[in-house]
């Protein structure tokens, strides 16, 4: 793995010539050695269409390719930092928390309507994603950016999990979310528990969830 | 039943009994859980006049159901607190969740609550169980007894437990108002015997510019 936790919100990153990093333009704290930064205009992987996908979806923040040999230091805004290695499984992230990840993983962006159709939808604009979000796939380490802690939870087909939407950040493995609503006339006149909408993730994997109700 | 995951996220075990919790701070759950919004300051129409006129409005949901839910709030730091029959007084904004076995309630502060910037009143919590508590940083519990009385910043005050006689204490002089205070001008002195819990992190208050 290329990433090393220094503490809870730095992260250290080993390039080798060959192999190239990305990470969010500006994220670098430091580094050591002969690494060169180059602005990543495409923000990502991919050719010119997937560029033009990524700026049609709103995925499209800034990257630049880390290339060279040393050691580079990564953190953004105080914020903590979770690494997650991934082997062979998909990671549904929003772009804007992505921090760095290897360039063996392949980005892509998907359209949330295309799981679970209208709903689909709605669950992207109801939980702040929009209607796109973006997907890292094959084998390899992503740091992940969340305001406060991170903790995983274990989702198995028996136990269902349900997350805040504000308080999602990313989750990986085979599994379905849809956005479930506790709706009743309560929230109606205004006297809800706050608790209204919940994105309901079954099958199995992991998902990420942040210690705070605040988007990045 | 309360667990702390890391020091910013609690996690509690739900078997069909209740637990209140800070309206909005579920972050994830599994299992069967329902969420039902509840009104601090006491029960019926008693508890309505008091929240409508004490100011005290901490939201409360009840949350009941099987399997494991988890709590944070802003990413602050949450206190465990364990009660056995007696009282904790904590500001309503500080207060994250209480176990099925424990009341919650409003009581006045008088100047103390005015000088904290959080209002007259203050919420007390008392029964068996465990309480959750946040605070702005990790908070110190600094122990009272009869002969080490204790004054504490009005910022930095998030609870306190136990048998204790709370004074206002001030140390204004004429340096204050011409703008060379020491910016400790008042403090809260606690006395009896007790736990006081302490936020490294100072609210703005009123007093905190004097």
């Amino acid at each position: 793995m290329a990433f090393r936790e220094i503490n809870s919100k730095m992260i250290e990153a080993t390039v080798v010539p060959g192999q190239r990093l990305f990470s969010q333009r500006g994220a670098m704290l430091a580094y050591r050695g002969e690494v060169s930064f180059t602005p990543n205009l495409q923000g990502g992987q991919g050719g010119v269409m997937s560029m033009i996908g990524r700026r049609l979806a709103n995925e499209d923040t800034p990257l630049m390719t880390v290339e060279g040999s040393g050691t580079v230091l990564f953190g953004h805004g105080g914020h903590h930092v979770q690494l997650i290695t991934l082997t062979g499984d998909t990671l549904y992230v929003e772009a804007d928390r992505l921090l760095a990840f290897e360039g063996t993983l392949q980005q892509g962006t998907m359209f949330l309507g295309s799981q679970g159709g209208v709903m689909g939808m709605v669950r992207g604009q109801v939980s702040g994603q929009g209607l796109f979000t973006t997907t890292l796939k094959g084998h390899g380490a992503v740091a992940v950016m969340a305001h406060g802690g991170v903790f995983e939870v274990p989702i198995t087909p028996q136990r269902p999990v349900h997350v805040d939407p504000q308080a999602y950040v990313a989750h990986h493995g085979d599994v379905r979310n849809k956005l479930s609503t506790a709706l009743g006339w309560r929230d109606m006149v205004g006297r809800g528990s706050g608790e209204a909408f919940q994105l309901e993730l079954s099958g199995s994997g992991v998902v990420y969830v942040q210690a705070s109700e605040e988007k990045l | 039943m309360f667990r702390l995951q890391g020091s910013k996220v609690l996690a509690v075990d739900v078997t069909g009994d209740a637990v209140k919790a800070k309206n909005g701070s579920m972050v994830a759950y599994d299992g069967q859980m329902a969420f039902k919004k509840l009104s601090g300051g006491g029960e019926g129409l008693r508890g309505m006049v008091t929240r409508r006129l004490t100011g005290e409005q901490m939201t409360v949901m009840e949350v009941r159901g099987q399997g494991t839910c988890w709590f944070a709030d802003r990413a602050s730091e949450i206190n465990l607190v364990q009660l056995q029959g007696d009282t904790l007084y904590v500001e309503s904004s500080n207060l994250l969740a209480t176990d099925a076995g424990l009341r919650t309630g409003t009581t006045f502060t008088g100047l103390r609550g005015a000088s904290q910037g959080n209002g007259l009143f203050t919420t007390t919590v008392e029964g068996h169980g465990q309480a959750a508590i946040t605070s702005d940083g990790p908070a110190v519990v600094l122990r009272v007894s009869p002969q080490y009385p204790l004054s504490v910043d009005p910022g930095a005050y998030v609870a306190h437990q136990g048998n204790l006689r709370q004074s206002f204490q001030s140390g204004v002089t004429f340096r204050t108002f011409l703008g060379e205070g020491g910016g400790e001008a008042f403090q809260i002195r606690f006395e009896g015997d007790g736990l006081v819990y302490v936020q490294p992190s100072e609210r703005n208050t009123i007093a905190g510019d004097a």
